[in-house]
């Protein structure tokens, strides 16, 4: 699922030059209400994450009530298959499935930022070379790719955070790799370059503070995604079934007669929790975006993944 | 860049990415640790020569350049091997299922395609209104739900009234007059293309939402309203048109994955298609059967982004400056 | 998703050959009792499965359901009762030479299959010569229902001679296995080395000879079986019967909640019993002939870091710390039994009774582990030979997915108490069974699976001899005296000494602990009331044990 950036002469000048970065959340923050709701829901399943073992109502590995026992006052969202209570169940998974979605993305993050910032900045050879790989990753099936790649490992949470990774990083690359080709192209890059400036320096000092805040629309929106993946592959049976995750909760309510037996308090508060998260996700990282270019407001981004068509570019950025 | 110049690049580059696809789909089942001979052959009246018979006759026992060779080869001549499951060719099964998730999934598309378009177009309209935060936000949620998540909430609603799974009244012991079996698939249909529709229709509408945002911000707009003509005709004759090139394109590029996430739908509602058999093909580790789909969709995908390029390009005259 | 193990294994639950194999020597029918209430006749029975068929052609076949299939479309010479008893199907008597080498079978005459052909004695001896001559290669899948086979000659076209080159104990539950295939439709594939007959694909509609024809097979979705008017036995009730594919259980339950079915294959899941009751389905929990166990290493060269699993008090121990009846109550909801002997007791006779579940007591199995020497260490684990008391266990994937994870997390809790820490592995079947024979079974500590044996106890037996290493053996278990026993058991053909020997060996196993047997979980079916019970032979309504369920099965 894509949603291309609207005008492609403007992925490949660049977007406009935005503020330092701390002052700049601020300001997006300041500015759009839609950003603040996404941080406020972000950061409210962030702390539920960090104090669920402290306000747990019940375990949510041990057997507390009858199988599917319905709501009640005792257990707000009714247990499952195994008699474990529903609502402890929620928020465990949840600090799994957030670890999962944020660790995923930090994989995805730091190769893709890195591959875009070396394609984009050294060019040449490396760029051709690693934009083909970026290529084919983007052009095949996610999930189906996923599933082949997640069997291939086994199902364990370990291999469905790398794999996600690996899907993900390629389009980071290509967006961070647009940015920074354009600004190579800026007056004062070119003039620390005379000055003799190393290229790790020019990195680190002009370009990565630039390339700042795109990176962190991204990561957001990954987050989303990852965690998007993470229920798809939990419930196609290619994770731990024995780990606590929203993806593993579905999965065990399809396969374990939960439709069938009228449990719907097995089913849909969870759907219900991720795509809260993932909403708050897209919100805040859409926000960001907005602001980095109000031209580019037109260019939503994909809550699954976006990427710059390879048409994107005119000239030299053409592949 | 010159027209002909452009067509011969992207479709070279798609044909190198078709390659690359083969290539990698082969090692990459390769790889994976039990193989399909260990199930088959742990058979309790077999005998211990039957394994060692399995592996011969799939040609496991050789090389694995050897067997990557014997693979292209056969794929030159569209031989795509023989299902390890059922000995049956690998094409036809997987020709079978394909005819059965294309209507699925087109319904369910074109259906998303419709939806969105509509709701986005009515959201650029009324822009800032109840309406069209309503609707978006709807949108948006509806995209963020897993869709096997939507898919379970439906079958919770209707399992009662619509099928609950299956391609067709299986139990018909003569075969139904075509009508009545084109009905009777439909019904079966209707679920699990609403899932696909609600699932997908989100992308559209943000789309087709901030395309006509754009367009309808044009000066030729402004010069039709100055001119007197309805908002309404010019919503539809003139901004639509010109807004919905972004639209066509996603579609392109949509329709690629929505095959890969039809495998969502086609578990929940057991439809007999493409998505169900690599599913079932993967725990059966069904070699031939895993490259097969896979090679098909990841073709497709290749196949329907050069296309786009192309209808990209056509539409854009940009493009070519 | 099932395992190809579990599913063929179930499939092939053949019964214990009778210990009264001279009154089954008789003739009748076989079929059960009928209903005495009004039979109404007619009507297409549906029933849904989440299992396959994955091939129609019986040397590649793997999936129970392609087994049952062939069981009703194709002659087989003996079936099961309910009781588990052998009982005639297409050979009406048998009888066996003195020295146990010769079964002369006498078959039904004038039968035909349903193109009109003869149904003969030659149809049945071809099919066991043919499987006997590609038996290693073509019909290597069939390969062990004619170990020790001679020769198969038809000397008349009713009379069917088999020849053994040794006695055999177990011919008549091999031969239940045995769909007779028309000679004059399969003979020219039979050629060269056979490898023609495992392409042919034998689509439907298919030349049967049982009392149902193939009419229509859509795969992943449909098999529709018609009744078979030139069937040689007596005519079912229905008009036919129809066999739906779903990829989950909760599918199945909600069409057949919904009206879209009329029953559901074993297993249904514990979870969907009481819904279903509710609302007046007819649910069956019979005692199953599956057991799910926890294998301890018992190879004798197993690697050091864990040799002490070799210690029987370090087995008893163990034994002790299971709590079978909270694993039953939780895992299996109630719809179980504890576990004892490895051959389950609902197979019937061949189940050591005397071998009982052994008692769960923490303090006993501490007392064990003080005895061995295994001392308390820091965080509250044993040390054994140096190190911690850290085991790994291998568990596959789909018995994870079901319930054998809460099955683990109950046995990790109690071992945890008596100082011994549990960690789970979970790998795809056969990923795992690859790590349970690694380096010649040298490296595995523990696992967790299940078995469904084969109801004659010879399968089951034979897991644990030394030669099944790499085939079936999933302990590291060889025993010279075990499998002596084991080839004194395989051609005892007086039942009663067969017996005294099965029972030995059990007792053996029981001894030494390569298997803890947890539990017996129950077979669960569910079926519309408005059909008479499917009588259940062998764990379920619809397996390639009988044909007497579809047969007698009608609209009430």
């Amino acid at each position: 699922m894509t949603l291309p950036i609207q005008d492609p002469s403007l992925a490949a000048e660049g977007l406009g030059v935005p503020p330092r970065r701390a002052g700049f959340l601020l300001s997006v923050l300041r500015e759009r209400k839609a950003a603040v709701i996404g941080l406020a829901i972000i950061a409210f399943f962030v702390l539920l994450a960090l104090i669920a073992p402290l306000i747990s109502p019940y375990s949510a590995t041990a057997q507390t009530c009858k199988v599917y026992a319905p709501p009640s006052a005792s257990h707000w969202l009714g247990c499952d298959d195994g008699g474990i209570d529903m609502l402890s169940e929620l928020m465990q998974g949840g600090r799994t499935s957030l670890v999962v979605g944020f660790a995923a993305t930090v994989v995805a993050i730091v190769i893709g930022g890195g591959v875009g910032i070396v394609s984009g900045y050294f060019s040449g050879w490396a760029d051709t070379a690693l934009m083909r790989v970026t290529d084919y990753l983007l052009v095949i099936p996610d999930l189906v790719f996923a599933l082949v790649i997640a069997d291939i490992w086994g199902p364990s949470l370990f291999h469905v955070i790398i794999v996600i990774g690996i899907l993900e990083w390629a389009s980071t690359a290509r967006i961070i790799r647009a940015q920074v080709m354009s600004l190579k192209e800026r007056v004062y890059i070119k003039r620390a370059k005379a000055i003799g400036a190393g290229h790790t320096r020019i990195i680190t000092r002009h370009i990565l503070p630039q390339v700042g805040p795109l990176l962190m629309a991204n990561t957001v929106l990954t987050v989303a995604i990852a965690i998007y993946l993470e229920t798809a592959l939990a419930f196609l049976g290619l994770e731990d079934p024995t780990v606590t995750t929203w993806g593993t909760i579905l999965e065990h309510a399809f396969e374990r007669t939960a439709i069938s037996s009228g449990a719907w308090w097995a089913i849909v508060p969870d759907g219900f929790v991720i795509a809260i998260v993932i909403v708050g996700c897209f919100l805040l990282g859409q926000a960001i975006e907005d602001a980095l270019n109000p031209r580019l407001k037109a260019a939503h981004l994909s809550v699954r993944r976006w990427r710059i068509r390879p048409l994107a570019g005119r000239g030299p950025d053409a592949i | 860049m010159r027209g002909a110049d452009y067509v011969i690049k992207r479709g070279f580059f798609a044909l190198v990415t078709i390659f690359v696809a083969i290539t990698i789909n082969f090692f990459l089942f390769r790889v994976l640790p039990g193989n399909a001979v260990t199930d088959l052959s742990r058979v309790p009246h077999a005998s211990p020569a039957l394994r060692h018979a399995l592996l011969t006759e799939f040609g496991l026992d050789k090389p694995k350049w050897e067997q990557y060779l014997i693979y292209l080869n056969n794929l030159a001549h569209g031989n795509m091997g023989i299902s390890f499951a059922n000995q049956q060719p690998v094409s036809h099964l997987l020709l079978a299922d394909l005819k059965n998730t294309i209507p699925m999934v087109t319904l369910g598309t074109v259906a998303a395609i419709v939806l969105g378009v509509f709701t986005g177009v009515l959201s650029a309209w009324r822009r800032g209104s109840a309406r069209d935060h309503v609707s978006t936000n709807l949108a948006i949620s509806a995209y963020a739900f897993p869709t096997q998540w939507l898919g379970l909430m439906l079958l919770i609603l209707f399992a009662g009234t619509l099928p609950a799974g299956g391609m067709s009244d299986p139990f018909l012991f003569t075969a139904e007059p075509f009508w009545q079996h084109l009905a009777d698939v439909g019904k079966h249909m209707i679920l699990p293309a609403v899932t696909l529709m609600l699932t997908t229709y989100g992308s559209f509408t943000l789309v087709t939402r901030s395309s006509m945002l754009e367009t309808l911000g044009e000066d030729y707009i402004l010069t039709a309203r100055a001119k007197g003509l309805p908002a309404r005709r010019i919503v539809w004759r003139h901004a639509v048109r010109n807004a919905l090139l972004p639209v066509v394109t996603l579609i392109a590029l949509e329709l690629g994955f929505i095959v890969g996430g039809a495998v969502l739908v086609e578990v929940i509602f057991s439809w007999p298609g493409i998505g169900l058999a690599m599913y079932s093909a993967i725990g059966q580790r069904d070699y031939p059967m895993l490259q097969g789909g896979f090679l098909i969709l990841t073709v497709s995908v290749i196949l329907l982004n050069f296309l786009a390029d192309l209808f990209y390009f056509r539409l854009d005259p940009r493009i070519t400056a | 998703m099932k395992t190809h193990f579990g599913a063929w294994a179930r499939a092939l639950l053949a019964a214990t050959a009778t210990v009264t194999v001279v009154a089954a020597c008789g003739g009748g029918s076989g079929g059960g009792s009928q209903g005495s209430s009004t039979v109404k006749e007619g009507g297409v029975f549906r029933m849904g499965t989440s299992s396959t068929i994955d091939s129609l052609n019986p040397f590649i076949a793997f999936q129970s359901d392609a087994y049952t299939t062939f069981e009703y479309i194709y002659p087989t010479l003996v079936q099961y009762t309910p009781a588990l008893k052998v009982v005639p199907n297409f050979a009406r008597s048998w009888k066996t030479s003195p020295d146990g080498r010769t079964w002369t079978f006498s078959l039904v005459p004038n039968a035909r299959w349903s193109d009109g052909k003869p149904l003969t004695a030659a149809d049945a001896a071809w099919t066991f010569t043919t499987i006997q001559k590609f038996a290693d290669g073509a019909t290597a899948n069939s390969a062990g229902y004619v170990a020790h086979m001679k020769s198969a000659t038809a000397p008349n076209a009713t009379t069917l001679v088999l020849s053994y080159s040794q006695p055999v104990a177990n011919v008549l539950s091999q031969v239940q296995q045995v769909p007779i295939m028309p000679q004059h439709i399969w003979a020219q594939y039979a050629t060269g080395n056979g490898k023609a007959l495992k392409t042919f694909q034998n689509n439907a509609p298919i030349v049967s000879g049982g009392p149902f024809i193939l009419t229509k097979y859509t795969p992943k979705q449909v098999a529709l079986f018609k009744k078979n008017p030139t069937f040689y036995g007596p005519k079912p009730h229905i008009d036919g019967f129809g066999l739906q594919f779903f990829q989950t259980t909760d599918a199945e339950i909600t069409a057949l909640k919904s009206g879209q079915l009329d029953g559901v294959e074993v297993p249904v899941a514990p979870t969907s019993v009481a819904t279903l009751k509710n609302a007046h389905f007819m649910v069956r929990s019979s005692p199953g002939d599956s057991f799910d166990d926890f294998i301890i290493n018992s190879a004798p060269d197993q690697q050091a870091s864990h040799k002490e699993l070799l210690n029987p008090l370090l087995r008893q121990a163990f034994d002790h710390a299971i709590d079978r009846t909270t694993i039953v109550s939780t895992s299996l909801l109630g719809h179980g039994q504890p576990g004892s002997t490895i051959i389950p007791p609902a197979t019937g006779a061949w189940s050591d009774p005397s071998i009982k579940p052994t008692q769960f007591s923490l303090d006993t199995a501490g007392q064990l582990l003080d005895q061995a020497g295994y001392k308390m260490g820091p965080n509250n684990l044993r040390i054994a030979n140096g190190h911690p008391m850290s085991y790994t266990v291998i568990m596959p994937s789909d018995l994870a997915g079901e319930y054998g994870n809460r099955s683990f997390q109950i046995i990790q809790s109690d071992f945890k108490k008596i100082g011994v820490q549990l960690n789970l592995k979970v790998l795809d079947p056969s990923a795992a069974y690859d790590a349970l024979t690694a380096n010649n079974y040298r490296n595995f500590e523990i696992s967790m699976w299940d078995w469904y044996p084969l109801t004659d106890p010879d399968f089951m037996l034979s897991v644990l001899t030394c030669n099944s290493f790499d085939v079936w053996n999933d302990t590291g278990y060889c025993d010279k005296a075990y499998d002596k026993l084991y080839s004194d058991q395989s051609a005892a053909i007086q039942p009663s000494q067969r017996q005294q020997v099965v029972y030995q060996m059990q007792q053996m196993i029981a001894a030494a602990k390569p298997y803890l047997v947890i539990d017996y979980p129950d077979a669960i079916e569910a079926q519309s009331s408005k059909w008479s019970p499917l009588p259940e032979v062998g764990g379920g309504g619809f397996n390639s044990m009988s044909i007497i369920p579809m047969s007698t099965v009608h609209q009430l």
